[in-house]
């Protein structure tokens, strides 16, 4: 997204500030970028003429007094990680607070008391069938408005507009279930009460808002807490759970590492959006001791682990062969996170995640 | 603990005092002594909070019927002269009499509202605004500065030396186009308001189709429209000046967001060979208009359900400019396409 002229390196190169082809980041780039290049060349300089077999370097030997002056110190380094947030936006509006839904009923009883009168000549043709169905449905409910309950807004007692303690009008569920029964009681057909040829009609109520995987507590079903994001947690060899993550590779991008962890954890079975080129969120930790990194041939202080945002579209994480050793998913909301989580890594996450 | 005590203490002696000499302290001691967070809270002060509190009994509940209380009432309350009433017309500040502010209900300019919490605001809180965030997001290396330049300006082109370094030439036709400064947290793209417009040249003959376009697009926004005259006479039109010729209702809010969304999921899907909003339209500031016709107005469920009592060919086509947050119509564009707005053809930035 942001790789063209805008991006944070051609910016911070126009300044002069960092070469252009340069691919570490800053941070790693300015302290230990000449002594990282003059510990290369000094080892592939003194390979050919060392006669001693060489020892392999450690930590411990640079900072030993018996060391050999002419040998340099390890280049420090944290170890690069990159993770996956997988999530599943809210598929429905969230739960009002009761004060929210007693907010709404009352304003709603204030718009009766002060609207001007409902126009049913411009609705409804004096006199057909539905003209009289919606007569006979007004008086039931002595006002206009389908969702206020019974309520006289324009009669000598239209002060008593709040309702009392306990009462159901201001729930959504009780609103819901007043006009599908309104809606099932229309007679069209007939309109005297003793002609039973009216016909039954069945409206179709709204979906649940909980579902089957809430009430049995299926964590690994995607339709569990519509109101909520979910989000991907594995189950990783340490048995601790954690956003797909592993170290990163040195010849792919951030995005690249973030597209290949979330094929070799979850499989291939989904759908998914990678939101932009940056990570939404990082951290740092020290390892309790450091460790000689043979490979890079440097001294690993600690791990930086950076979070790439996607969105599931359709499909189902699928562990089997997965190359990470994972051994169990998840799809929980935050604050689901929390509970099971280790205390650092939710402190280390939280700030990433969305409240709802 | 102590310092507490003796607070107290000298609040009551002080009161005391002031009590026997009919005088209040200027300055209550209790005032003067602040609690620490580390410190307990005065019981006498702070018992429990109101929310944590438990509601009525349960014998008050159950008989309270505030009707019959008020039949059973022997003498009446005092009549409506007596009670507070907003005065009718604003007689300056310095005046006795001042009405109450809007929000409040005995004001004679409240509007009652929001009644309902729009699911496309939600989805905006909840989905959007955080993944537009992350798909905007531009990176500044630590003592890096993002300069926001304005846009459209015109560097001096020539030989002069002294064009070198000379602020640029504003842009053409006197506009100005403000920055765009890169997207934080605090300026994410959001609906700010639609503006549903509709103009119709047939009113000067007969005022019927404004009435009849001034109903639809009542019922399609679900507020009051508000009549425009001409400003000019336009011949080819046969528009007078100061006759009136358009209605429009300007959207915010609650309705704002209903509206958005029956457009984009009930009249998008129904117009047959949608394509979508044009890509070019726009207005560079971050607002985009389309159109509506006839037919596409029709389509919408508030005039399909009494579709017969509006006259036939009265119906009237309809502009709907949508004004966001945005500075540029790209990121407004972004905007609605996150929220289901489709768009075809060339786009302009």
């Amino acid at each position: 997204m942001n790789s063209g002229p805008r991006s944070a390196r051609r910016l911070a190169s126009q300044a002069g500030y960092w070469p252009v082809k340069e691919t570490r980041c800053r941070s790693c780039h300015e302290p230990t970028f000449s002594i990282l290049r003059h510990a290369y060349s000094a080892a592939a300089a003194s390979t050919p003429t060392a006669a001693e077999p060489q020892a392999p370097p450690s930590p411990t030997s640079t900072t030993d007094p018996t060391a050999p002056v002419t040998q340099r110190p390890l280049p420090k380094e944290y170890a690069v990680r990159a993770g996956v947030v997988l999530s599943r936006a809210p598929l429905i509006t969230r739960d009002l607070h009761d004060f929210e839904k007693a907010f709404f009923l009352y304003q709603r009883r204030l718009n009766e008391r002060l609207a001007m009168p409902f126009t049913t000549n411009f609705y409804f043709k004096r006199g057909t069938p539905a003209h009289l169905d919606w007569k006979r449905k007004a008086r039931e409910r002595l006002t206009p408005a389908h969702d206020v309950g019974r309520y006289t807004p324009y009669g000598e007692e239209g002060w008593n507009d709040e309702v009392l303690v306990g009462a159901k009008e201001s729930e959504p569920d009780a609103q819901v279930e007043a006009l599908v029964r309104e809606a099932e009681d229309t007679k069209l057909d007939g309109e005297g009460e003793g002609q039973e040829a009216k016909k039954k009609v069945v409206v179709e109520r709204p979906q649940p808002r909980v579902t089957e995987a809430d009430r049995q507590g299926n964590t690994r079903s995607l339709n569990r807490q519509l109101q909520r994001t979910l989000y991907l947690m594995v189950k990783n060899e340490e048995g601790e759970w954690k956003f797909p993550e592993r170290r990163m590779f040195r010849a792919e991008s951030l995005r690249e590492a973030a597209e290949h962890i979330l094929g070799e954890a979850a499989g291939i079975d989904m759908n998914t959006w990678f939101l932009g080129n940056h990570p939404i969120g990082h951290y740092e930790r020290k390892y309790k001791e450091s460790f000689y990194n043979a490979h890079r041939q440097s001294e690993e202080l600690g791990e930086k682990t950076f979070y790439m945002k996607t969105r599931i579209m359709a499909g189902q994480a699928n562990l089997q062969g997965n190359k990470l050793g994972l051994s169990d998913f998840q799809w929980l909301s935050k604050d689901e996170i929390e509970q099971t989580v280790p205390r650092w890594y939710w402190k280390a996450v939280r700030n990433m995640l969305p409240d709802r | 603990m102590a310092l507490r005590e003796f607070c107290s203490r000298m609040g009551a002696s002080l009161s005391q005092d002031a009590r026997s000499l009919s005088l209040r302290p200027a300055w209550p001691a209790q005032q003067q002594c602040r609690r620490l967070a580390t410190t307990a809270a005065d019981p006498d002060i702070e018992t429990e909070a109101s929310l944590n509190s438990t509601g009525p009994d349960e014998e008050l509940v159950k008989n309270y019927d505030p009707i019959a209380r008020a039949r059973s009432r022997r003498r009446q309350l005092p009549s409506s002269r007596y009670k507070f009433r907003s005065p009718r017309y604003y007689r300056g500040p310095l005046h006795p009499h001042q009405p109450p502010p809007p929000t409040d209900p005995s004001s004679r300019e409240f509007v009652p509202g929001p009644f309902s919490l729009p699911r496309l605001e939600q989805t905006w809180e909840s989905t959007i605004a955080p993944d537009l965030l992350t798909l905007n997001y531009q990176h500044a290396p630590p003592g890096m500065e993002i300069v926001a330049k304005a846009r459209g300006l015109r560097p001096w082109v020539g030989d002069n030396p002294y064009f070198k370094n000379r602020v640029p030439r504003p842009p053409r036709g006197g506009m100005f186009l403000p920055a765009r400064k890169p997207i934080t947290f605090r300026n994410v793209p959001r609906l700010r308001e639609i503006t549903v417009h509709s103009m119709v040249g047939q009113a000067m003959e007969d005022s019927g189709y404004l009435h009849v376009a001034g109903m639809a697009v009542q019922a399609i926004t679900n507020k009051r429209a508000q009549v425009h005259e001409a400003k000019e006479s336009v011949q080819n039109w046969g528009v007078k000046k100061g006759r009136p010729v358009s209605v429009t209702v300007d959207l915010q809010g609650e309705d704002m967001y209903h509206f958005l969304a029956k457009v984009v999921e009930v009249v998008f899907p129904r117009i047959r060979d949608f394509k979508g909003i044009k890509g070019t339209s726009g207005d560079s500031y971050g607002n985009i208009t389309f159109g509506l016709t006839p037919e596409e107005v029709a389509m919408f469920p508030e005039i399909e359900v009494n579709y017969d009592m509006y006259p036939a060919k009265m119906i009237p086509g309809a502009h709907v400019t949508i004004k966001t947050s945005a500075v540029t119509d790209r990121d407004a564009r972004m905007l609605l396409r996150s929220m289901g707005v489709p768009f075809y053809g060339k786009l302009v930035d």
